[in-house]
């Protein structure tokens, strides 16, 4: 004799479709947080404009501090942090430049961007192979460099937030 | 002597074991954009962990049932299955995310890229777990995870202003939005509390065969080791809090977050952090990947544990197999593991209570605890903290979504 | 036999416990369900304890349970498979765990796990803490009928079911069912547990989580006040207070009105008392 199916408590419906709805609203959110959103309007894209100038001089001092104490630090890590910067610097610039700027007076601030972004990512990038040669040449230079980069960068992120 | 031996050695096992990828993001993350201002959470975070963790050691000792199984025992199977199914995908999340930690901090050592490093932390991960008696894998890795003292100590040889750091305690920095300022709260709260400990402690108890005698030792881990592990995470976030606030630069790799202990302690320090971090996150690695057989297995009654042969316990051992290869997998996607171990903590935190009620309710039943049910301060500060991490719990999604995951 | 005999709340006691082997400590199963047959006077009791995806499931309940069943039964051989017995007289413990002696058959996905994945792997024999008679497979896994003789049902059904007072207005849904152990002799070895009463709950409040057994032992106050607050209104209602014996299906009408029927309160202040 097989038993007829039990008809149990109750379901309540409402709990268990969220308990269901759950996972997908994470997934959702995971996905809703890579994306790349059009610019509105000028203000808009001032602000992505400061956003994109923020994370570049955030990899551009990161660099900075490793280059100014770099006798301290073995050569594989600082291999290992100039490649993650110049990587990062690269998607910066690569997702910027994604966005269609909606003015004439944002074409302006979009160059005046992307000049440094692509000034620092070549800066790392000459520090890198220097590194994987035979060690930086002109460490101070390179300071003092990066120095200005990042202080450019900040006063477009100021202006922009 | 020996008992004194024994119980240092679990404090120091507690100690070295207690920070691991999820921490270590976490604190170096908020330390680099918070400053201290978030410290109290960490604070916040290792009472709660020590709270719960005595309970369910003592769970353990008296009775012999670990966590999970009472999960299921209090919920009923239904709503067991569905904690079963979160608990499960924030474990293999976080393994994920250990994997990843260990395979980077491999990069950093060698500057081989961590992708060509996976496959190797995964096989000798599942190695250990097949092969190595379950005390001597905790000793080992949990000793070896001491090394990221190295934090304490670098962030006394950087030399930081600490009437700057402490002044930062009361005062979060003015250009971070609020929704901001409690969302990486509670991506801190996620990595103390963080869901597989208490699963892993539990059933750790079970597998050492503890006792009533046992207690004394499990509360000195308790009491002692997790403490001194939260010291650490306060070291790691006033590392980043010195090199990196001032500038304001913001960390997103495992290698940013170590410069501080090598601008502080040169080469040597450099290698012993990440020594450290291969230590801590091999070690989580092995503690979450045997987590999850161990929720799967006791959920549906199936023999578990290391203390048993492998064959005597197929299901178990197929379990943690094929959950380290999902986990492998999932850091070869090349899928950031820093933004891995990121989405673990919030999830972590939106699915504490899950986990945490169902131990204060057992622990005070006379049942299974004997004369070892919770005393009133137990009560008294569990309730205080099911309400907080029900609070955590409903705002952490919200939190993540509306801040785009704290950007 | 003690001269109270004992007695127990299924879902809080039995159910979801662990299985462990007496002799060896080795953890056997989970009580998935119980097993019930009416004894002389229509006064079910338990004869095994039910394990395995086949007793799970129906409790589960929903797609998940449903997919649980049909996946398992897709797998076995047999032509009507039931899920794994335990008769009751093996028990020998009802604690923190399940205690069963005697010969447990082993869970067929155990079995092929090992054959197929473990036991090819070197080293499968190793690393574990050697364990008296730990080297003795257990039995295999055998094809479990039901037992030929009477009419069998399950105890996880009577959950949740609508209870009826004897004018036919609702009491509520059984939120528990208690077991007294002085039925009919199990094998020569001990009593059966046998139904002795229900507690019903009066709204979908779900299960009573253990604070139905009152002021024993402190639980944290707020939990407790919360709990007691969705169960207020609570019945225990004694077998002789039904109308007839359990119906497989269907509401269970009562032979008491609502106003006749003891609340919760009282059956754990009499308790404490005797």
């Amino acid at each position: 004799m097989r038993p007829p199916a039990p008809p149990g408590p109750v379901p309540r419906p409402g709990r268990r479709r969220l308990a269901r709805a759950l996972p997908q609203a994470a997934l959702l959110a995971v996905l809703a947080t890579g994306c790349v959103s059009p610019a509105w309007d000028d203000h808009d894209y001032g602000l992505k404009a400061g956003a994109t100038a923020q994370a570049a001089a955030s990899s551009v001092e990161l660099v900075r501090l490793a280059v100014r104490d770099h006798d301290r630090l073995t050569t594989p890590y600082l291999k290992t942090v100039l490649t993650e910067a110049s990587g990062d610097l690269g998607s910066v610039n690569d997702q910027f430049g994604g966005v269609q700027p909606p003015s004439d007076a944002a074409d302006r601030l979009r160059t005046q961007v992307t000049d440094l972004t692509s000034q620092a990512e070549e800066e790392v990038q000459g520090l890198l192979i220097e590194v994987r040669r035979d060690g930086l040449r002109d460490p101070r230079g390179a300071d003092r460099r990066l120095g200005e980069l990042a202080g450019r960068l900040r006063e477009i992120e100021e202006a922009h937030r | 002597m020996k008992k004194l031996f024994a119980v240092t050695l679990g404090i120091l096992t507690a100690f070295g074991g207690f920070v691991d990828i999820g921490d270590l993001v976490a604190n170096a993350l908020v330390g680099a954009r918070f400053g201290m201002s978030l410290a109290w959470v960490v604070i916040v975070g290792v009472i709660g962990i020590c709270l719960f963790a005595e309970m369910s050691g003592r769970i353990a000792a008296a009775s012999q049932r670990p966590v999970f199984d009472l999960v299921r025992e209090r919920l009923g199977p239904r709503a067991g299955l569905v904690n079963l199914g979160a608990s499960f995908f924030i474990n293999v999340l976080t393994l994920a995310a250990e994997i990843g930690g260990a395979s980077l901090a491999l990069e950093l050592a060698t500057g081989v890229n961590y992708l060509l490093w996976v496959p190797g932390v995964a096989l000798v991960a599942w190695l250990v777990m097949w092969r190595v008696k379950f005390e001597t894998m905790e000793r080992i890795f949990g000793l070896a995870g001491l090394a990221l003292v190295v934090f304490a100590v670098g962030l006394w040889l950087l030399g930081p202003d600490w009437g700057r750091l402490a002044h930062q305690v009361t005062h979060p920095p003015s250009d971070e939005g609020v929704p901001t300022y409690w969302y990486y709260a509670i991506a801190l709260l996620g990595g103390a509390m963080t869901p597989y400990e208490v699963f892993f402690f539990s059933s750790g108890g079970v597998e050492e065969r503890w006792t009533r005698k046992d207690l004394v030792t499990s509360r000195a881990n308790v009491f002692v080791g997790f403490p001194l592990g939260g010291f650490l995470s306060l070291a790691i976030a006033g590392c980043a809090a010195t090199v990196f606030l001032p500038v304001h630069a913001q960390v997103d790799t495992l290698g940013q977050m170590v410069l501080p202990v090598g601008l502080g302690l040169g080469q040597v320090g450099l290698a012993l952090v990440i020594f450290g971090i291969f230590a801590a996150t091999f070690g989580a690695t092995l503690e979450t990947a045997l987590s999850s057989g161990y929720t799967l297995s006791q959920y549906f009654g199936w023999q578990w544990g290391k203390y048993v042969r492998p064959r005597q316990a197929s299901r178990f051992h197929a379990v943690v197999l094929v959950v380290t290869i999902v986990a492998a997998a999932l850091v070869l996607t090349t899928v950031d593991p820093i933004k891995v171990t990121e989405y673990s903590l919030v999830f972590s935190a939106a699915a504490l209570p899950l986990t945490y009620l169902p131990v204060l309710m057992i622990s005070n039943d006379p049942d299974y605890m004997g004369d070892q049910v919770n005393g009133r301060f137990s009560n008294a500060l569990g309730t205080v903290y099911m309400v907080l991490l029900v609070v955590v719990a409903v705002a952490a999604i919200p939190l993540m979504l509306a801040t785009k995951a704290g950007q | 036999m003690s001269q109270k005999a004992r007695t127990l709340h299924a879902q809080l006691h039995l159910l979801d416990r662990q299985v462990v082997h007496a002799g060896d400590g080795r953890l056997v199963c989970k009580v998935d369900d119980v097993e019930l047959a009416a004894g002389e006077d229509g006064r079910p009791y338990a004869t095994a304890i039910l394990s395995g995806p086949l007793a799970l499931g129906p409790r589960i309940g929903g797609v998940a349970g449903r997919l649980i069943v049909a996946t398992t039964e897709l797998f076995r051989p047999e032509e009507r498979p039931a899920p794994q017995r335990i008769p009751m007289a093996l028990v020998s413990e009802i604690g923190s765990a399940v205690q069963v002696s005697g010969d447990p058959p082993e869970a067929a996905l155990e079995r092929w796990v090992r054959e197929h994945l473990i036991a090819p792997i070197p080293g499968s024999d190793g690393g574990g803490e050697a364990q008296d008679g730990g080297d003795e497979e257990p039995p295999a896994p055998r094809p479990s009928a039901e037992p030929e003789d009477g009419n069998r049902t399950r105890l996880a059904p009577l959950l949740g079911r609508r209870v009826l007072d004897a004018d036919g207005a609702p009491v509520g849904q059984v939120a528990d069912v208690q077991l007294t152990q002085d039925g009919p002799l199990l094998e020569g070895v001990q009593n059966a547990f046998q139904v002795s009463g229900l507690i019903v709950v009066p709204r979908h409040t779900g299960q009573l989580f253990g604070y139905e057994r009152g002021p024993g032992g402190q639980a944290p106050a707020l939990v407790k006040t919360i709990i007691r607050r969705l169960h207020r209104g609570s019945r225990y209602v004694a077998w002789p207070q039904l109308a007839s014996p359990l119906p497989d299906t269907g509401p269970i009408r009562l032979s008491a009105r609502l106003a006749e029927l003891s609340s919760l309160a009282e059956l754990y202040e009499r308790d404490t008392a005797g």
